[in-house]
């Protein structure tokens, strides 16, 4: 869900117009009651903006919408609209099997200690690349490394589609493989049509739900 | 606007400005739906902010009070 920021312009403009008092009448500070006001709306409230501020950004770069909003990312936002249930991602994103909201985020980050900082930083160096680098083409984008299963496991183990279904039953060895990532879920044949942005000219997309 | 002729409350009217040209960012960046919003915000907003409340500190511990 994205944050809600009128809670947050409402306290920068109580908080700002506060600081106005002070800067014009500096001279309530002289009193024991503006000392106080002083402390509240020069450090206090100050902070509790740049916190709140902080945790709005964060928040709001976990969006589908913030992902898409560089153009280099708007051929794989299309690649979620494939009228295709093997297409991997538009399948999870179309019957909402990840937050449709939150769908970039959900799969791209990595469920481990430091998974989401590491995610921040990395994004940071992606508006890095955006304006003062050189973006690749969106057909030559990949992953800094191969897709972990514990991404998919992080939801699918113990499902009963996952843990039963006939495929991945057929060799008893294969559902432990995929449990260790020994064998990838993406990689293996088994579920590889993921985005594949360079043949979405070709494919029928959904409309969406009306 | 004039500044104080007290140290203080002239470090606390600088305090103050520069604490809202660190708001008036963050308030604009909150409006911007772009990766670059959250740079600015914390690059300028948040450095300004963070100066404002330096010298906010800063003033309070500088000015040396009579003994009584």
């Amino acid at each position: 869900m994205a944050p809600a920021v009128l809670p947050l312009v409402s306290l920068i403009a109580v908080t700002a117009a506060l600081i106005c008092v002070l800067v014009f009448r500096p001279g309530l500070t002289a009193s024991q009651g503006g000392k106080i006001l002083a402390f509240f709306v020069l450090f206090l409230l100050p902070l509790i903006c740049l916190g709140m501020g902080t945790d709005y950004h964060i928040g709001h770069s976990e969006q589908t919408s913030f992902c898409l909003s560089c153009h280099e990312m708007q051929p794989f936002g299309r690649s979620l609209m494939v009228d295709d249930p093997g297409h991997l991602a538009a399948a999870h994103y179309q019957n909402h099997r990840v937050p449709a909201e939150m769908a970039c985020y959900t799969c791209h980050t990595n469920y481990a200690m430091f998974g989401t900082l590491r995610a921040k930083l990395q994004g940071l160096h992606h508006v890095y690349v955006h304006y003062l680098g050189t973006p690749p083409a969106p057909s030559a984008i990949r992953l800094y490394e191969p897709f972990n299963n514990r991404e998919c496991l992080h939801c699918h183990l113990g499902a009963r589609s996952f843990e039963e279904g006939a495929t991945h039953n057929a060799d008893p060895a294969l559902l432990p493989a995929v449990k260790a990532s020994k064998l990838s879920c993406v990689s293996s044949g088994c579920h590889d049509t993921v985005h594949n942005v360079g043949t979405l000219d070709k494919e029928k997309l959904w409309k969406g739900a009306p | 606007m004039s500044f104080s002729g007290n140290p203080l409350e002239r470090r606390l009217q600088f305090s103050g400005i520069l604490l809202i040209l660190g708001l008036l960012v963050e308030a604009l960046c909150l409006f911007w739906n772009q990766p670059m919003a959250f740079v600015l915000f914390l690059g300028i907003g948040g450095l300004l902010q963070g100066l404002g409340i330096l010298l906010y500190l800063f003033s309070l511990v500088s000015i040396r009070q009579p003994h009584r």
